[in-house]
């Protein structure tokens, strides 16, 4: 985006502005299904949700290991309504947006409770090892829980990565090791142990190791002079380590308290340019954190809930070849987080609930540039809401409230910021015979701007406002068994608009871009499932379909060229199947994941069409029972036909890839 | 459900995608202009897309040159052609003699093209150290292009090696190179240090290519353009966070003694400059155009635009020195493809041609008629011959280094380096007067109606160095050039301005860093000079003689000097390396062969060619004139089927 007249430190800052800049905290909390008022409990089986007020899809363990998921961000490929944006590769940055809304409008939560990073506003999901993910569950509008914290209430999607809880059922203690070995020296071990400390205590313990070479090879496409290459400095290494204390402290309250330690060090795969071979930009992760989490019931009707985080993350980001004066980069950031949250619900009826929220949160960014704002970020989240579930109708109402203020050491902060937003559901089970329920929504949600579009260089602008969306969806949904098959069928429609998109454009001075409040995008979208599996017997067969649709319209300026043009990298139709069949003998998936043409641009020229592409995989595992453990062994074949294509511009995306792992269980 | 089905239905009838196509507004006879055959158009693209492209724009259509590439309407003439594309973020491009010179700063190449065939002679991977170089901007002086990068260094390429032969160092991310009074002015940015950029103007003498000087500006300085005995620098200043703005200046600096005489408070982005005016565009002004008196430093014009016309953000702005008319490239957006706008010199549009690729930033005119053929794959052989049978230059500053001179060398592995370059279209030097080569085509050429074979060379305006070119059938069969010799006549012949048969005795000099003397058949006594340029024998190396006597046709004298410029005039027709290549230009026809006693003689067809450098002119600066020769075509290449 630079041109030769913005100057170079445009072209830094772009750089720097594209950094995978990974999540910042992460709190463990469980609050899914804290609530479940006559409510249709989740079974694998069952994951259109039923009785939700809005699209809601879930993968648990059995779907990611179907989908030959290494990372979370994998099976959202599968999830219909969900865009993921792979820069390819394990090290690649890997965003979703949903409903065509922006990456930035997607709340990522892990054991719900959302991670923020106010630097980019950009969640890799990347870095959540699907080995750690007990369910992923994406809800495309307003929740049914109750229970949810202020911040997670007010966006207009959330994905939620819930992490394995210990089940030790009569057992002392559980233990489970994992080791997967693939393509391109991917290695990953995972050691769990989870074991009672006394009679109301549970202590878990969780450590997982990854590093892979990343060296595969893929086509650089140059008309008639396309060459065969491997994908260099794509290396990645991890380690996570993380200690969870489950307390029952008395009959109606519940503490957890986690500490969590996350280390990375990568290369960053480059945008693969002609003649330019250097990628040699280097990538340090490291994040620490503890927090904790009560739940108390003090009364039939009332039920409270306490979380406080403390979080640090470091990250670096260096170039070892920039022909600036130092012949190098290196940038260090620190990101600091305070959070604390609080909610009470309260049960009027065995109909009627109402709950309040109220979280805080304190963010600090500094780093090593001498032209660093330094911002701090306070932001309060208030939300109330009202719920009314009978046995066939379910009616939600909430009133979000946000309010923040920016200051900073050099410099002039950005303006404070306040808002309020509603959101409205309903459910009805119109025909109950069949198990079939019309919903429809409406979600009025905002997005902050990130430290970068307000303090980057000369890009940032301080006077940005929020990007202000809103999202209106109706639909079916059915939910049946019959003979042992259990059935559900989702289809939704949904018409969603952002207003005031945070966008880098050519400021006053032309040759210098900034930050602006300038787009505005409507889309008309469909999305539809279908989930069959067999419940019973010997052989239990599981097909999951979706497909989507997607119109995403730029409807900034009707006289400019971009008028109704597709948003970049939004396909109009995508489509997911996977297949799986559990017998006494083996087990065995398929699973195919297709995408229509889409642009790179949000200008629809031909220069910027990327054509469509699919990717095809299967795998094969079977359990042995010996006498002191359980041995699963897996194969897995991904990109099956080798299908080489880039998901992102210039970004190749990996081959067929094969992959076998051994689990143990103690 | 019914809702979903509705929008659905909807959406569908959305599906209206858009294929732009280039697009002309304005009076097509308006667009022939000072006799130029058209113009290309670099677009840099988008940076980190690989989109960089080249346009040609021919003012006989008046569209963008297009075909249909694979992945749909195209008009990038460079990918056309080449079966590959440019690259990313392509600055800057040049049109020297024959060929184009384009600088893609993110890919760090240099790539060279024949500018009548849009074919990439070479391309130069631009690095130091292994790290990318970065080129930036480019600018042309006698035999070499220069080449400013933002690694800190302005690159020397010689025009006729294709090769980068000498570097030098100056200020931090130069953005921007000119030329004159003998000097290199190379404005240091520093632009990579946001914060902290430089804020000098590196000043390199030619003839040592060293720097000599730095000026001391305002910071960041960017745009640099001669006129004259003056440079004028454009100096952004630091970025002011609460005007979200550069505070931007002009300096003209006096090539005298190298220092700044005035700075004007007109914030220029870029501009063209000719009869003492600048034809500008500015920070912060919009799409407005004004114009600049350079003497007063006054802007004469301040709305150049005079019929509302709106440029939404200018790129680029070329003023043609002749008609002053005034193109400008407008980027739109910077991310939709962008236009061509002509403004008659009274400042209304004359023609706007959409669609030419994004972010054009710079145009060039073209004066020789061009053929953009659609790339079929690569050609082995550029050259129609199949032997070299003789390679005998005479002494000349480029012997020995094209082709490349190695100990042990003798003329017959000479006469096979001259095959190697001449089958890959690169260039072979014939030294001074009486220097040939003699080529035997891998088919019998035949004489048909018209021109019969080509012969390019590196000829352009002011730089000719003809050769006079000799045809022989193989009579015997014996595939040897042992058969009579007749004489191709070409203007000068045809006038009676030549002598024949003139002989010029070279002999070696003592030292490798001496001038090499020569006599004449007439007793007229001259030298090769030497210069500092070539630091080897310009005698060739592998002869066994100290003195060697050349015998051939002596066109008149060509060169002659206009003020400190050495000029080369071209002959109306009939000599390599005369005139720049083309079709026209370069192509010979059997009928004009004589026979030793002057008289027309018909020939069914040859086998042979000899070129013979047929000037003796030399001086201190540019050397002596010495035929060069690159690429020789048969015409009639199916001829025998």
């Amino acid at each position: 985006m630079t041109r030769s007249n913005t100057f170079i430190a445009c072209l830094t800052a772009i750089c720097t502005l594209c950094l995978p800049v990974e999540a910042q905290g992460q709190i463990f909390f469980d609050t899914i299904r804290t609530e479940n008022l006559q409510e249709v409990p989740v079974t694998a089986e069952r994951t259109a949700g039923a009785r939700s007020v809005s699209a809601q899809k879930i993968a648990d363990t059995r779907l990611m290991s179907a989908t030959g998921s290494l990372q979370v961000s994998d099976v959202i490929k599968y999830f219909s309504g969900a865009t993921v944006k792979d820069y390819g590769g394990v090290g690649g940055l890997k965003t979703v947006s949903v409903r065509g809304l922006g990456a930035s409008h997607t709340a990522v939560a892990y054991d719900g409770i959302i991670i923020t990073d106010n630097q980019t506003g950009q969640i890799d999901l990347g870095r959540f090892s699907a080995s750690q993910a007990g369910s992923v569950r994406l809800v495309s509008g307003p929740d049914n829980d109750m229970l949810q914290t202020a911040a997670m209430a007010a966006q207009a999607a959330s994905i939620t990565v819930s992490s394995v809880r210990p089940e030790l059922g009569g057992k002392k203690q559980d233990t489970k090791a994992e080791l997967k070995y693939g393509s391109f020296n991917t290695l990953s071990a995972l050691a769990n142990t989870a074991f009672r400390a006394g009679e109301n205590n549970t202590i878990q313990a969780q450590a997982e190791w990854l590093t892979t070479e990343g060296a595969y090879p893929y086509i650089q496409k140059n008309a008639e002079h396309s060459t065969a290459k491997t994908r260099d400095n794509s290396d990645v290494h991890r380690l996570r380590a993380e200690a969870a204390w489950f307390s029952t402290l008395n009959s109606s309250t519940d503490l957890t308290v986690r500490a969590y330690w996350y280390q990375s060090r990568q290369g960053l795969p480059a945008n693969i340019l002609y003649n330019d071979e250097a990628a040699d930009e280097r990538l340090w992760n490291r994040e620490a954190f503890v927090q904790s989490s009560l739940k108390s019931t003090p009364g039939d009707r009332l039920t409270l809930k306490v979380n406080a985080k403390y979080g640090m993350t470091r990250t670096r980001y260096l170039n070892p070849r920039v022909n600036n004066r130092d012949g190098f980069t290196d940038n260090r950031y620190i990101e600091q987080e305070g959070y604390l949250s609080g909610v009470a619900l309260y049960r009027f009826t065995d109909y009627l609930t109402a709950s309040a929220a109220l979280d805080g949160r304190l963010s600090k960014l500094d780093g090593n540039g001498t032209n660093q704002a330094h911002p701090t970020r306070a932001t309060m989240n208030a939300s109330a809401a009202v719920k009314y579930a009978s046995q066939s109708l379910i009616l939600t109402g909430r009133l979000n409230y946000v309010g923040t203020t920016e200051s900073t050491k050099i410099r002039k902060a950005a303006d404070n910021y306040s808002h309020l937003s509603p959101v409205i559901g309903a459910n009805w089970l119109v025909w109950p015979a069949a198990g079939l329920h019309l919903r429809a929504s409406y979600v009025n949600t905002y997005r902050l701007p990130t430290f970068n579009d307000l303090y980057f260089e000369q890009i940032g602008r301080r006077d940005l406002r929020p990007e202000r969306a809103a999202v209106t969806s109706a639909g079916i949904v059915f939910e049946n068994e019959l003979q042992a098959l259990s059935i559900s069928f989702y289809a939704d429609a949904y018409n969603s608009s952002v207003r005031d998109r945070i966008l880098a454009v050519p400021g006053k001075n032309t040759a210098v871009w900034m930050m602006k409040n300038i787009g505005h995008v409507v889309t008309h979208g469909f999305e539809t499932g279908l989930d069959v599996v067999k419940t019973e017997g010997r052989i239990r067969p599981a097909a999951k379909l979706s497909y989507t649709y997607q119109r995403a319209m730029d409807k900034t300026d009707s006289q400019g060229t971009t008028w109704n043009h597709q948003l970049p990298y939004t396909p109009r139709h995508s489509a997911s199947a996977v297949a799986w069949i559990e017998t006494p003998y083996v087990n065995a998936s398929c699973n195919l994941i297709y995408s229509g043409r889409y642009f790179s641009n949000g200008y629809n020229g031909p220069e910027y069409s990327m054509p469509s592409y699919y990717e095809l995989g299967c795998s094969l595992w079977k359990a042995i029972n010996l006498k002191s453990c359980s041995l699963t062994v897996k194969g897995e074949c991904i990109n099956l036909t080798d299908h080489r294509y880039e998901l992102v511009a210039n970004y190749p995306m990996p081959g067929r890839q094969f992959r076998l792992t051994v689990t143990v269980d103690l | 459900m019914k809702r979903a089905a509705y929008i659905f239905i909807i959406s569908l009838l959305c599906l209206v995608s858009c294929d732009p196509e280039p697009v002309l507004i304005g009076e097509s006879q308006a667009i022939a202009d000072a006799g130029h055959t058209g113009v290309y158009v670099l677009s840099e693209g988008l940076f980190n897309l690989n989109n960089s492209t080249l346009s040609w724009i021919d003012f006989s259509t008046g569209l963008p040159d297009s075909w249909s590439a694979p992945t749909g309407n195209s008009y990038d003439c460079f990918e056309k052609v080449n079966g590959r594309r440019l690259g990313d973020t392509a600055n800057d491009i040049l049109l020297y003699g024959s060929r184009l010179y384009i600088a893609v700063n993110v890919s760090s190449t240099i790539e060279i093209l024949d500018a009548a065939t849009g074919h990439s002679l070479k391309q130069i991977q631009m690095s130091r150290n292994g790290n990318p170089s970065e080129p930036r901007y480019m600018t042309a002086n006698g035999h070499y292009v220069y080449v400013c990068s933002f690694d800190g260094t302005v690159t020397r390429i010689d025009t006729l090696t294709m090769k980068a032969d000498a570097t030098v160092t100056v200020g931090r991310n130069p953005d921007g190179i000119c030329c004159t009074a003998g000097k290199l002015y190379v404005s240091n940015s520093g632009g990579l240090d946001f914060d902290n950029p430089d804020s000098t103007v590196s000043v390199i003498d030619l003839a040592t290519f060293s720097e000599i000087k730095r000026i001391s500006v305002r910071q960041n300085p960017g745009s640099i353009y001669a006129d004259g005995n003056r440079v004028y620098v454009v100096s952004r200043g630091i970025y002011d966070y609460d005007k979200n703005d550069y505070d931007s200046r002009l300096h003209c600096i006096d090539t005298e003694n190298d220092q700044v005489i005035e700075t004007y408070d007109i914030p220029i982005l870029k501009m063209d400059l000719h009869d003492g005016q600048a034809w500008f565009y500015g920070y912060g002004s919009g799409g407005t155009i004004q114009i600049l008196d350079l003497a007063s430093g006054r802007i004469i014009d301040s709305d150049f635009i005079t019929d509302g016309t709106i440029i939404e953000r200018p790129y680029g702005i070329k003023v043609e020195p002749t008609s002053h008319k005034v193109y400008v490239c407008d980027a739109a957006d910077y991310v939709t493809p962008g236009s061509l706008c002509c403004f008659a010199p009274d400042g209304h549009l004359l023609y706007r041609i959409r669609n030419i690729g994004i972010n054009p930033n710079t145009i060039v005119f073209c004066d020789v008629p061009v053929t953009l053929n659609e790339y079929q794959g690569e050609v082995q052989n550029k050259s129609d011959i199949d032997s070299v049978c003789q390679y005998m230059p005479a002494p000349g500053q480029f012997v020995g280094e094209m082709p490349k001179y190695e100990e042990g060398d003798d003329s017959l592995s000479m006469a096979g380096k001259c095959l190697e370059l001449l089958q890959k279209g690169e260039m072979i030097t014939l030294g001074g007067f009486g220097g040939y080569v003699t080529v035997r085509f891998k088919q019998t050429v035949h004489n048909l109606s018209g021109a019969d074979f080509r012969i390019d060379g590196n000829a352009f305006e002011g730089s000719s160095e003809p050769g006079v070119v000799w045809v022989s059938a193989d009579v015997n069969g014996n595939g040897k050039p042992d058969d009579p010799w007749y004489e191709l006549y070409g203007s000068e012949q045809a006038a009676g301005r030549s002598t024949k048969g003139y002989t010029v005795t070279y002999t070696k000099p003592s030292a490798s860093n001496m001038d090499t003397p020569w006599t004449g058949s007439d007793g007229r006594e001259g030298s090769i000079l030497y210069n500092a340029y070539h630091g080897h024998y310009y005698y060739p190396m592998w002869y066994d003689t100290a003195t060697k006597a050349f015998t051939g046709t002596l066109l008149p004298e060509n060169m002659y000097q206009e003020g400190t410029k050495w000029v080369m005039s071209s002959f109306e027709y009939g000599y390599v390396d005369n005139l720049s290549n083309s079709p026209e230009n370069s192509s010979f026809d059997i009928d004009l062969a004589h026979d030793s006693n002057g008289l027309p003689v018909h020939l069914d067809s040859i086998r042979f060619v000899r070129i013979q450098c047929a000037v003796i002119g030399c001086n201190r600066l540019t050397g002596e004139e010495s035929t060069e020769v690159s690429t020789i075509y048969n015409l009639h290449p199916d001829a025998d089927q």
